[in-house]
């Protein structure tokens, strides 16, 4: 489980700290930092991944606007039944020769090190990695670009299990916002992870439907949200390409007709996209995925929200899954706020966010997207 | 399957709401015919929440109880009252909104635990519970899934006197939204 965050100079993050529980619901007025937190996340997952060297991932108009400091500092921490991994990032922001550098990159478990990627500000100092095996005992050293992650480099092998797992476990932090307009039904390939807006849904989808566990279990759940669903189909375009259908039944019963993805509603598109996060999240045994859902009950109709909304809860309260929700729907906040899940985000202009649990009575007896409405909740 | 329009449960707090749904289903209610209104944490006493929102809910099903199928779940704890001082007070909640008090052939299921949930739940589990003491919550809430689907693939054995008292006027209560035929057969 992802159990903190921590970000400095990135955006509206300053000294920023969140520690996370099972399910999560982050509230507050637009522009109050919730969306910077998903984006911290997602470019950590892609810079760890290898999906691109740091002045691809990180932007040097992310540093806090109102701040001089060149130093953007990023920790992570993942808990593994009692075991902590910590994961560190400083990037440094050269803005005279319009450069980032990694400053240093280190991963800790039980605070004891697994790497060490260390670049001193002297001229002098060649950066240099240093490794751990999985008993803490050093490994190789070795010079290394300041351009990337020293972990994405490095391939799985015996004495670096931990490591791994780290790096595998991270790339299950899954951000998305979906979109369904921009959701594509055409796939050249298949691809692995989700991309941040789903658009890449059918690349996706033939990449998990290599999984029958994964299908079942997703066409499962979709006959039950959607009774109309029947089954996804691809269909051959070409020599790479496939396009994806989805075949629903009619209501009489006697067959069923495959519509082209983007033929569905946008609702139906993207009540599929969020059971799939479900389906895959669920498959890989408990803990195992963080969905972190920016504005998910979009383009829902609203009897479709609590179902989904309650197999999310039931499947974090039972520790299958994680999850980090954004939302300013009344119909989500109301009933995840059952529990004490909540977030309240807020900050004044040019200012850093803040962020407090929410919890406390005020008494008036009002339900909370009410206070939120009337701008009571913190009053 | 049941052809449930819907099926609204007003209660405390998550744990009896995940009790409720969860035996709801188990029972053949299809999950995305249920709608959950349950107390949000820390704004007002769970009991409070219920008997303010007890009436509306009770205009809100006999508006429409005459021609959709909808049924409505109502779950408070007892606490140390009984059950007749409880339903007393819910009819007395009805009452002064100007509302009829809830009449035997009403789609209306009144769950009282006694004391609380916890105590349905410790009993589930084979434990020796009374109705007096007051248990412990679990870790998760989810944690009485399965003690709940079990006692809802028993149809016979909850009516019986082996079941908690309590729980077994809930059972009886829970024929009020499930014809007695479906409360033996759905899972029997």
């Amino acid at each position: 489980m992802l159990r903190r965050i921590y970000a400095d100079n990135y955006r509206a993050l300053v000294n920023f700290e969140l520690k996370l529980g099972q399910i999560n619901l982050f509230l507050g007025p637009n522009g109050s930092g919730k969306s910077a937190v998903f984006e911290v996340l997602r470019k950590l997952v892609n810079f760890v991944g290898g999906y691109g060297k740091v002045s691809d991932v990180f932007g040097s108009s992310d540093c806090t606007r109102w701040q001089d400091s060149c130093i953007q500092t990023f920790e992570l921490e993942i808990a593994r039944e009692a075991d902590v991994y910590k994961y560190e990032l400083a990037i440094e922001h050269a803005r005279e020769e319009a450069k980032l550098r990694v400053r240093h990159e280190r991963l800790w478990l039980n605070n004891k090190p697994l790497i060490r990627f260390e670049n001193f500000d002297k001229s002098d100092f060649q950066p240099e990695v240093q490794l751990y095996r999985d008993d803490h005992s050093m490994g190789p050293r070795y010079p290394f670009d300041w351009s990337q992650s020293a972990l994405a480099s490095i391939f799985p092998r015996k004495e670096n299990r931990h490591l791994t797992w780290f790096k595998e476990r991270l790339q299950r932090v899954l951000v998305v916002a979906p979109v369904p307009q921009l959701m594509t039904e055409v796939s050249a390939q298949e691809e692995v992870r989700p991309s941040a807006r789903l658009e890449n849904y059918a690349s996706w989808y033939r990449y998990l439907s290599l999984d029958q566990q994964v299908v079942i279990r997703l066409n499962t759940s979709l006959r039950e949200a959607m009774p109309e669903f029947d089954h996804f189909k691809f269909e051959p375009l070409g020599e790479d390409h496939r396009l994806l259908r989805v075949h629903l039944r009619n209501s009489d019963g006697t067959g069923t007709i495959g519509y082209r993805f983007t033929e569905l509603s946008e609702g139906q598109r993207t009540l599929i996209a969020l059971y799939t996060l479900m389906a895959v999240s669920q498959t890989e045994g408990a803990g195992s995925y963080t969905l972190c859902l920016d504005e998910p009950e979009n383009f829902l109709a609203l009897p479709e929200i609590q179902p989904w909304l309650t197999s999310l809860y039931d499947s974090c309260s039972e520790g299958e899954v994680q999850a980090l929700v954004i939302s300013h729907h009344p119909e989500l906040i109301n009933y995840l706020l059952a529990s004490p899940v909540g977030y309240w985000f807020e900050r004044e202009c040019n200012r850093p966010t803040r962020v407090k649990p929410i919890a406390a009575d005020d008494g008036s007896g009002l339900p909370i997207s009410e206070l939120i409405a009337r701008g009571w909740l913190r009053e | 399957m049941s052809s449930f329009t819907q099926v609204v449960i007003l209660c405390e707090d998550r744990q009896q709401e995940v009790f409720a749904r969860h035996f709801l289903e188990s029972c053949g209610i299809d999950r995305r015919r249920l709608r959950v209104n349950v107390c949000p944490k820390g704004r007002m006493s769970g009991e409070q929440f219920v008997r303010d929102n007890y009436a509306s809910e009770v205009r809100a099903h006999r508006s429409r109880a005459s021609h959709l199928n909808v049924g409505l779940v109502v779950m408070t704890d007892a606490d140390v009252k009984s059950a007749g001082e409880k339903h007393r007070e819910l009819d007395g909640a009805l009452v002064a909104a100007g509302e009829l008090v809830r009449k035997t052939d009403e789609r209306i299921a009144v769950f009282l635990p006694k004391r609380n949930i916890e105590t349905w739940i410790y009993f589930l589990m084979g434990e020796d519970v009374n109705e007096t003491d007051v248990y412990s919550k679990l870790k998760t809430e989810g944690g009485c899934k399965r003690l709940v689907a079990d006692l809802a693939a028993k149809p016979q054995y909850r009516l019986t006197d082996g079941v908690l008292s309590s729980l077994r006027g809930a059972c009886f209560e829970l024929r009020r939204i499930l014809p007695s035929k479906q409360c033996v057969e759905v899972q029997g």
